[in-house]
């Protein structure tokens, strides 16, 4: 066997053996969802057994998972959705215009994440106790905009950065406002950033559990918050915890398929040159 | 008033004076072009006419009116950039309706307008593409045809040609002179390449580190170029510089001696605002390739060989006088000499020229 093949099969190796790694909860999660009690807690774990529905249809039948879904899905749209309407101007301001305080504001936008979220869960908490909005959508809804909103600025300042300003110099030029050069030039232009940021955005107030703890207590529990109150108690119903997992995942999954399409680079080509 | 007028326009940023009061006037339906070596501040220029830069100083009209303040659209100007700067996500008839559009022109008046620029730019099957589906020449159509569709007062190129290679440049060079003949409109025309000045311009305006050097017709400009930059400048091959001395002097005419010329020179005044030569005076004898040959010419000079290039129609001799300065010569036909060989080249003393220390133009 020459060396380079047998290079080859070492890196496909180690290839497969960092997505046996990676993949292998979530498969154990999804196959477990498939389980009754019994297969779940044989010793030695089975690989084959006879798949059922009975923990689906135990989680869709529990208004709690399916509030906490619906729940989950306002909160991330709403946050994602409104830090991204927030965010993209502010990104084309960030990237195109000189004006001062610029770095300051740039360097503001970092070193908010530089404070540990528990830090600020109190004085949060405390915020919205006297503005009443505890245990509301809304309060979430702010609460992760402060964490996306800075991700969203990123990614679309760099994105919009490397739009050639002779787009913008000939859209002035053919009378186009400020408002249409970013609508109909920056914000088409840098979708593949918008979208990733979109997704980070998504996946982080989907995913959330500290704040959704201290923030919420009965109306709006998002999933994450069910899923670990599945948890308390005598008995692990493990089955039905894997198919509420099973469930929390799903919608994150979607998402990222559907917005991936447009992270396809190379939007930006044919510009010049 | 002409039809544009540039008064002592000065850009500087910051310590760095990019263009050091410019003063141009061009009338209306001429082709002026701005040519220079890279860097000499002719897109600043151009943009500052187009207001994408502020100046810094001075004023600028168009078709009478003060437009020094007044934003980009203000100004019914239209640019091609040497980028092209087509709106990659827009196909070719977005990209040209694009100004109409946001001008609120009715949208059968937009097809209208589109359909008769397409026409002119014969690219009627090219209006649903995007930008990346074309060719380099296609591009510039485009970007050309964008321009059209509003009419400007005045069309603005930045280097339009130097993206595309030879044989497309010297055809879209071609076409976009018959656009300038068929619409009859004012362009301006930046470029660092002579050939297109020479072929395109009505008025060439040669600048150097942000100043004018000299503004005249292309016949002008090789005739009596004002300095040995604007003689060096425009003609291909670059015209020869040999140093030499004033014998004598008389009205309008200068003797020049020079080691390698068998006898003294006498050429006549172009024209210039030099100083005037005086016995003695170091001085540039300036000799156009395509003026020196091997066969006739009233005056001589004594070369010694280093190589010939021939070219099919003519050939390109490179020659050394007996000062070591370096002469090129273009003749017509095949030739070939030996390295080292001594030759004669021959020309006409009506066709030399002279310039002072300086460098300004007897
Ligand atoms: N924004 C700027 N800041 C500082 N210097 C600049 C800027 N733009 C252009 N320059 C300088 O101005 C000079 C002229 O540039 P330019 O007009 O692009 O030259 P040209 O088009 O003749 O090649 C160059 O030396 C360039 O470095
Ligand atoms: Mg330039």
């Amino acid at each position: 066997m020459n060396p380079r093949s047998r290079g080859q099969i070492l890196h496909a190796l180690g290839l497969i053996a960092v997505l046996v790694f990676t993949i292998f909860p979530f498969f154990w999660m999804v196959s477990s969802s498939f389980k009754t009690q019994a297969d779940l807690l044989a010793s030695p774990p089975v690989w084959l057994f006879r798949p059922t529905l009975a923990n689906y249809a135990d989680v869709f039948a529990d208004q709690k998972v399916i509030d906490a879904v619906l729940n989950s899905l306002i909160v991330a749209l709403g946050s994602t959705g409104l830090s991204v309407i927030l965010g993209t101007p502010a990104a084309f301001a960030l990237a195109r215009y000189e004006f001062r305080g610029k770095s300051d504001l740039w360097f503001w936008f970092i070193s908010n994440r530089f404070i540990s979220p528990i830090v600020l869960a109190l004085p949060i908490y405390l915020l919205g106790l006297q503005l009443r909005i505890l245990d509301t959508h809304l309060v979430l809804i702010l609460v992760y905009v402060t964490f996306i909103l800075p991700i969203v600025i990123w990614i679309s300042t760099d994105q919009f950065r490397s739009i050639p300003r002779e787009l913008e110099e000939a859209a002035r030029l053919e009378g186009a406002s400020q408002f249409d050069i970013f609508r109909r030039i920056y914000l088409p232009l840098g979708l593949p950033g918008i979208a990733v940021s979109a997704i980070f955005g998504f996946i982080f107030s989907w995913n959330e559990l500290l704040y959704a703890l201290v923030l919420t207590r009965r109306a709006v529990q998002t999933a994450p918050v069910v899923a670990t109150s599945f948890m308390s108690g005598y008995e692990l119903p493990w089955g039905k915890i894997m198919a509420t997992g099973t469930v929390i995942v799903l919608p994150v999954t979607i998402f990222a398929l559907l917005v991936s399409r447009h992270m396809v680079r190379g939007l930006t080509m044919g510009a010049t040159k | 008033m002409s039809y544009l007028k540039l008064e002592g326009v000065e850009k500087s940023y910051g310590a760095a004076r990019i263009i050091r009061g410019v003063d141009i006037a061009a009338e209306k339906g001429e082709f002026v072009v701005f040519v220079g070596p890279s860097g000499c501040g002719k897109s600043t220029l151009l943009r500052m006419v187009a207001g994408l830069e502020e100046v810094s100083g001075g004023e600028i009209f168009i078709d009478g009116a003060r437009v020094t303040d007044l934003e980009p659209a203000q100004r019914k100007v239209s640019m091609v950039f040497q980028s092209y700067a087509l709106f990659p996500h827009m196909s070719v008839r977005d990209n040209i309706a694009f100004g109409l559009k946001m001008s609120r022109v009715p949208k059968a008046e937009i097809d209208r307008q589109v359909a008769e620029a397409a026409r002119i730019l014969r690219m009627e099957d090219l209006l649903d593409r995007k930008p990346r589906q074309l060719s380099g020449g296609q591009r510039q159509r485009v970007a050309i045809g964008r321009a059209i569709v509003r009419h400007p007062k005045l069309f603005l190129f930045d280097e339009p040609l130097s993206n595309l290679d030879a044989e497309l440049r010297a055809q879209m060079r071609v076409e976009i002179a018959r656009l300038h003949r068929n619409l009859g409109v004012t362009m301006i025309y930046v470029t660092h390449d002579q050939v297109e000045a020479m072929t395109l311009a009505d008025r060439i305006v040669v600048l150097r580190a942000g100043q004018v050097e000299q503004i005249g017709s292309p016949k002008d400009l090789y005739e009596r170029p004002a300095n040995t930059f604007v003689a060096g400048f425009i003609g291909s091959p670059k015209m020869n510089f040999l140093s030499a001395t004033v014998t004598s002097r008389n009205s309008d005419r200068v003797e020049l001696a020079h080691p390698s010329l068998a006898a003294p020179l006498s050429v006549i005044r172009r024209g210039g605002n030099g100083a005037e030569p005086a016995p003695g005076d170091t001085v540039t004898l300036g000799l156009r390739p395509e003026h020196l040959g091997l066969e006739a010419g009233d005056s001589r000079i004594e070369l010694t060989a280093d190589l010939a290039e021939s070219l099919g129609g003519a050939t390109l001799i490179y020659g050394q006088t007996a000062a070591g300065e370096s002469v090129t010569l273009q003749t017509p036909g095949w030739r070939s000499l030996d390295k080292s060989e001594r030759f004669a080249a021959r020309f006409d003393a009506a066709q030399a020229y002279v310039f002072d220390k300086d460098g300004r133009a007897f």
